[in-house]
């Protein structure tokens, strides 16, 4: 997920981006008063996380998550966005930003650069989790009996 | 026989409410936020989202705080809340190989490929009670970071290797038979009807309540049951939410969510003459593992099908499993039973009067026979 310009790399960083700011990057963009229709209202809805076993390699449903989507039409370019969670600011502000985005809007490198940046923060916090955690990896040894 | 409506004062019923939310408010602490409870108290959250069969931790935690700490409260919670939202759909499925663990350890596997990484955990510690904690309290600044002097590496993140794939390579894991992909059942939206199927089991299991799964995993090995299982692995970590975009198709990741996993193989001894391994499968939302591993000892005694051990018998363990159904029949017993009462009474002093009728009295001094009452809650 590291090209802001391909749709589906966008959703995800969008997806993954701070709510403040895409809020801030949507007010930008509303500042100029574009024409901005609501196709999906930002309201939180459930996806059901499906997951395959090892055992039988079978899906099952291992429960419902709280996402919240949103749709919008910018000076005629749709945008799409999803947010985890009851977040309907950031789904709004994100389905702005991917339309936005794909319209070739005048701050669309801004954009882009920002959504690049809250990437690598969110993959700095990955690489660091696991670090840490490899800080602990240790070798357990099994105690023989020489008798 | 129904249940019959009584009526309070709202107002009655409002004060009493009230004064529950003033236990949560009284004295000189400060409230604790919703931010605190998610961040600090994260295994109560992760709690009750699992059990709620909901993760969305910010709102698991507003759930806690409104049930002031009770976890089978809040999960009831995050259902009712869930129950007015629609569904978007269902995610593309993910594998379970694709979880990103910080936590993996191998009970059976001393030099499992990937390591053992033992993660955040105090599993290895004295359980003592730490009072340096309570001189945290009201301390300005951040607290120390007891990790700040550590020199960690710099590695690409990586996968761990699952144990049961590991178990399959080397021929002790029979290939499951290869059939179509089928839709799973939903237990939410059609109920569970016996026999249930694997997925329907470990969905329920999945959400039951912590305390039950514990304890009927526990009596698996306390010997009412054939499961004692060495465990293959244990994890936790995060799992990927993905969907298909809904312009392009691709498959996208929306989020991931945290999870814990458990893996068992269990040796099964009924066929003396074909013994065997079983298998069993615990995930679920939130740092649980004590509810992964339970799952897992209940996933690999189900699939005996047994009568005789209650934590074999599939129907008994999905009838009790649930914390919203047994919190709701336990404590619906302290709400107005007035004409449930009132009905045994009437059928005691019945026959009381025909006992003392028929023997003419000769027994009134002394109680009459014991007798079967039905009651009809």
């Amino acid at each position: 997920m590291d090209d802001p310009n391909d749709r589906a790399d966008r959703f995800e960083l969008i997806a993954a981006c701070e709510g403040a700011v895409l809020a801030r990057l949507a007010n930008e963009i509303l500042e100029s008063d574009p024409p901005l229709d609501v196709l999906q209202e930002p309201k939180p809805q459930l996806l059901m996380q499906r997951v395959r076993e090892p055992v039988e390699r079978r899906p099952f449903n291992l429960g419902e998550v709280v996402v919240t989507p949103a749709e919008v039409e910018l000076g005629g370019e749709r945008g799409f966005a999803m947010r985890p969670g009851k977040a309907e600011r950031a789904a709004f502000s994100g389905a702005i930003v991917d339309a936005a985005i794909a319209g070739g809007h005048d701050r669309r490198a801004t954009m882009t650069d920002e959504l690049a940046a809250a990437a690598e923060r969110r993959e700095a916090e990955r690489r660091r989790a696991w670090n840490e955690s490899r800080h602990t990896a240790v070798e357990f040894e099994t105690l023989e009996d020489d008798g | 026989m129904g249940y019959v409506a009584v009526t309070a004062g709202e107002e009655i019923i409002e004060r009493a409410a009230d004064l529950f939310e003033k236990q949560r408010l009284d004295g000189d602490a400060e409230t604790l936020s919703v931010v605190q409870l998610e961040g600090q108290l994260e295994r109560l959250t992760a709690q009750a989202a699992s059990e709620g069969g909901l993760y969305a931790p910010r709102l698991a935690a507003l759930a806690v705080k409104q049930a002031q700490g009770d976890t089978v409260e809040a999960s009831f919670l995050l259902r009712a809340y869930r129950s007015t939202l629609e569904r978007w759909d269902e995610t593309v499925t993910v594998d379970h190989g694709e979880l990103f663990a910080t936590r993996r350890v191998s009970p059976a596997y001393k030099d499992v490929p990937g390591g053992q990484l033992l993660g955040p955990t105090k599993d290895y510690t004295q359980r003592l009670l730490d009072f340096d904690l309570e001189a945290e309290d009201g301390r300005e600044g951040e607290p120390d970071d007891p990790t700040a002097e550590w020199d960690v590496a710099d590695e690409d993140p990586e996968t761990v290797t699952n144990v049961m794939a590991i178990l399959r390579e080397e021929g002790l894991v029979e290939e499951p038979a290869a059939v179509g992909e089928t839709e799973p059942s939903d237990t939410t939206r059609t109920p569970v009807t016996h026999p249930a199927g694997r997925d329907e089991v470990l969905q329920e299991l999945a959400r039951g309540e912590t305390g039950a799964l514990t304890a009927l995993g526990y009596s698996a090995l306390r010997g009412y049951g054939q499961v004692h299982p060495t465990l293959a692995e244990v994890r936790v970590g995060r799992l990927p939410v993905k969907i298909e975009h809904p312009y392009t198709g691709e498959v996208v990741t929306v989020t991931d969510v945290e999870v814990s996993e458990s893996e068992a193989v269990v040796p099964v001894y009924a066929k003396r003459d074909d013994p065997q391994f079983a298998f069993g499968y615990g995930l679920t939302f939130g740092r649980n593992e004590r509810k992964a591993i339970a799952m897992t000892i209940l996933d690999a005694s189900i699939q005996l099908d047994g009568r005789d051990e209650p934590a074999e018998n599939p129907e008994f363990v999905l009838d009790v499993i649930d914390g919203m159904d047994s919190f709701g029949f336990i404590e619906h017993l302290k709400l107005p039973h007035y004409v449930t009462f009132q009905s045994i009474l009437d059928r005691i002093r019945s026959i009381r009067e025909r006992t003392l009728e028929g023997d003419g009295g000769a027994n009134s001094g002394s109680d009459p026979a014991p007798t079967e009452v039905e009651t009809d809650d």
